[in-house]
Parts: C-alpha cells; structure tokens; sequence
C-alpha cells in the first residue's frame, strides 16, 4: 500500500520540488549539513512517579530525518512533545538551532512570550489533526503567521495558497475542517505548521488516526517534504516509511533509547534482540 | 385603551428593554472578566470573587435593588434609580454569566490550544484569537437564556419606583379600572423581546454545528 502511494511525487496531484514555490535552500545528501538542529541532553520525565522517559539524549543535524519508534507507551510522543514544551521536562536541556527552549538564561523558567518565540521554531503536526473548526482552511493556515510574526494579510494568504498547494488541498480552500476527510484534515495540518516557517517539523503519529486508505496520500507529503531537506523528527508505526524516509531511527523501550542507527543497519541488524522482536511483530 | 395608555406601556416596554439592554452588555463582559480572573486561581481575589457569586445568585432581584437603592446613601452615595436598576440587575447576571463563561473555558479543547502553542502563540493570542471565538458560540445558549431570565426578571426594579413594562400596567389599570388590556399587551411585548432572543440563538446554533468536528 505504502510503496504504491508514494512512488511518484505526482502520486495525488502533489507538486514535484521544482515547482514548488517555497523550495527551500535544501542541502542534498552529499552536502548535508553539520549543524544540530535539536539537541536533547539528559532528559527525563515523570508521570504520577512512572519515568516516562530516563537521561535520553538526542542530536538531529539539520536536513535529517529522524524517526522515532516504540511500542506504545514507550515515551516516543512524550519526547516529541517535550522538544517544543508541550510536555515540561523533570530534568535535562532541549536545544532549538542553538537556542534553549524552556528554561532562560537564568536557569529560570522562561516567560510566556520567550517560549512562545523558540516554540514558533518548531512546528508540530498532531495525531488527531487539531484544525481549529471555526477557521476555514485557508484561515487556518495564515492565523500563526498573521498573529504571531505579523505578516500581512496578502502576504499570509500568499503563502498559504502556496502551502495548500504544496499538500494538495488548493481546492479546499475556503472549507471548513468540520467537512473534510482525516487525510485532508491532517495535510492541512501539515501546511499550517510549514506556514511559520520552523527550522524543524515535529510528526506526533501523524497517520494513526487514519482509516488505512488515507495513511498513503499524509505520508506522501510528508516524503515530500524530505526531499526538500526539511528537518524533521517524526513519531509512527508505519515501518516501511520509516525505513524509506529515515536519516536515523531511534527506537525507545521504557523511556530509554536502546537502539539507534540508520534505516539500513536498523531493519537488516538490529543490535537488541527487543528491536528485532517488535520488528518482526511490525512485518508487513 | 386610549391613546395616552399606549404611548405609557412603550414608554414602559423602552425603560424596560434600554434599562435590561444596558445590564446584560455590562454583565457579559463583567462575566468573563471574572471568569479569566477565577480561571487564573488568584489567592484571595479567587475567594472573594466565590463569595460574591454565591451570594449574587442566591439573593432575590428584588432584595438586591431594594439593598442596593436603600444603602447607597449609608456610604455617602446618591444612587438615582436607574443607576440602582442596573446596578442591581448587572450585579445578578454577572455571577451566572461568570459561570457560563467558565465552563466553556473549562471545557475548551485542550488539543487546539495545544496546536496554537506550537505554532508560537502566547496565551492571550490563543485566548483571543482561537478560544473566544469558539466560546462565543458554544456559551451563546446559556448566555441568551440568561439574558432572556434577567428580562423576564426585571420587573423586580419597580420596587425602586422605576416604571418599567409592568408596573406600567398597574398604572394605567389604576385609571381605566380595565386591567387586562394593558396586561396582554405588555406580555405581547415581553414574547416579542424573548423572540428576538430566540431568533438569535438560532443563528448562533447553526454556526454552532460547524464547530462539531
């Protein structure tokens, strides 16, 4: 099913990197970049005395792609979710492109204002899409960048229109989220969070909330995507992407990473006998 | 009924429509004031904010404007008596309106709050430009009822000699010794203020059902 959907970037009407409006500056593999664009350092976490997640550390260089896998249960949402605050961890330190997210430089925890600027360097798409109901497609998209970097109106629409049609969603405009598919909902998503223009991409399980015939036209996007070099850290359960959109896999087990690697050596030599356990669960 | 009659009871029905009007635009904003307030559990204002709601809601209209006309000369105040009608009815619907409110706060999807976080909006721009919008809606049959009881309960402001809508029926019953025709027109009056409410809350539902994802 994967393999078929994703085959060609014109697989649902996508366009191909060329045309695209807002082609980044994307650094192809043999350039690919030194810089860190998150760096995690000791962190861990609680819930009601449960460690969640247990001195994880975590570097992802800018233009990787960076999966995270797991059973469930095994922290990988709640790591995502600290790297832009959402979730405040116990200990440790999250680095956004350099910047300390959450805590100022007094140790202190950072003013609303403050987190609300490194958080913006971040977008994050969530499982169960988030679209705010009462703003139509297009409103959706330009709220963040009109509100929060002050964009003009045209310039935010601008934009939006060419994010919409990055994902495929031009036509769907001027709808509400209330009428759209979960595909359509979670493509819009994605536009939304590309219109602040974030130095990284979060995916938090973006297709588990999917009916199966729907997983394949997200996960295009979201392919697409790292073919223009975006950063990305995503969290999922759909193996065969992971293997083919990878930089890295990182796979975490009771809040401790306990295998990381590149796709290949990940899913042909796993070192743990736990990740090829729950590889061999996850066949086909 | 003659002529005079008729220009009373509008005269009546406007005190009691500018007078209600007045209050429920007061209440609403002061409500939500008081909600935002509550919902930032500020010691001490939060209690003092608790007190004043259970009291609000559990004095009598007429209690509270006769307290409040009667008293306000006690500390050095001289209250005309539509500033008291206001006060009093303003006072009462802020504490249900204040919890209208709340909930709807309470209630608000934590999910779309967390997706305006992410994309780099403080608080008060989540609140203002994604949580309010919705609240508006999702309160708005709460807060027409609300606002349909304080009408219906604005008569209780006559006990401070304000002439409103129904206490204006009484006058004029007083000279015509007929009492029923005044009444049915002021009912007539009160189902048409109620309608206009109604109709309102109507359109409000039907945007409402856009909101249900």
């Amino acid at each position: 099913m994967f393999e078929k959907s994703t085959s060609g970037p014109a697989g649902s009407g996508q366009p191909t990197p060329e045309q695209s409006a807002l082609e980044r500056t994307a650094p192809d593999d043999a350039a690919r970049s030194d810089r860190i664009a998150v760096s995690i350092r000791h962190l861990s976490k609680s819930f009601d005395g449960v460690e969640v997640l247990r001195d994880v550390d975590l570097e992802v260089r800018e233009g990787d792609v960076v999966t995270i896998l797991g059973s469930s249960g095994s922290g990988k949402s709640t790591l995502l979710r600290c790297i832009n605050w959402l979730e405040r961890p116990d200990s440790g330190s999250i680095h956004i492109g350099g910047q300390r997210i959450g805590v100022n430089d007094a140790g202190r925890p950072m003013p609303v204002r403050e987190l609300a600027k490194v958080r913006a360097r971040t977008g994050m798409v969530f499982q169960s899409f988030n679209l705010w109901p009462h703003l139509n497609v297009l409103h959706n998209v330009t709220e963040a960048p009109i509100h929060v970097l002050g964009k003009s109106k045209a310039e935010a629409e601008a934009l939006a229109r060419d994010l919409l049609e990055k994902v495929g969603m031009s036509p769907k405009a001027d709808a509400y989220p209330s009428t759209l598919s979960g595909g359509q909902k979670q493509r819009v998503a994605i536009a939304r969070a590309l219109a602040m223009q974030p130095e990284v991409m979060l995916f938090d399980e973006p297709t588990s909330a999917l009916d199966p015939e729907l997983v394949g036209e997200v996960l295009a996007v979201i392919k697409d995507l790292s073919a223009e070099g975006y950063t990305m850290v995503i969290v999922t359960h759909e193996m065969a992407f992971a293997r083919a959109v990878s930089d890295q896999v990182v796979f975490l087990e009771k809040g401790l990473i306990i295998e990381q690697a590149d796709p290949e050596t990940f899913f042909t030599h796993a070192s743990t006998e736990r990740v090829r356990q729950f590889l061999e669960r996850n066949e086909g | 009924m003659n002529a005079s009659a008729w220009q009373m009871l509008l005269d009546g029905a406007w005190t009691t429509i500018w007078i209600s009007g007045v209050s429920i635009a007061m209440g609403v904003i002061a409500g939500l004031i008081i909600a935002l307030i509550r919902i930032a559990r500020i010691p001490v204002v939060d209690q003092i904010l608790v007190l004043y709601i259970s009291l609000a809601r559990a004095t009598p209209l007429v209690t509270l404007a006769l307290f409040i006309f009667l008293s306000a000369p006690t500390f050095g105040l001289s209250l005309n008596r539509n500033v008291a009608g206001i006060l009093a009815l303003t006072l009462n619907t802020t504490a249900f309106n204040a919890e209208i409110w709340r909930s709807a706060f309470r209630n608000f999807s934590r999910e779309q709050r967390e997706a305006a976080m992410a994309t780099g909006m403080t608080p008060w721009i989540t609140f203002r430009r994604i949580m309010l919008p919705q609240m508006m809606i999702t309160s708005l049959p709460g807060l027409i009822n609300e606002m349909s009881f304080l009408i219906k309960g604005s008569p209780a402001i006559a006990v401070i000699g304000i002439v409103d809508l129904t206490r204006v029926t009484n006058r004029i019953s007083a000279v015509t010794y007929e009492p029923l025709p005044p009444i049915l027109v002021a009912c007539a009056l009160y189902m048409a203020v109620i309608g206009c409410l109604v109709w309102l809350q109507r359109i409000a539902e039907r945007r409402a059902n856009r909101l249900a994802m």
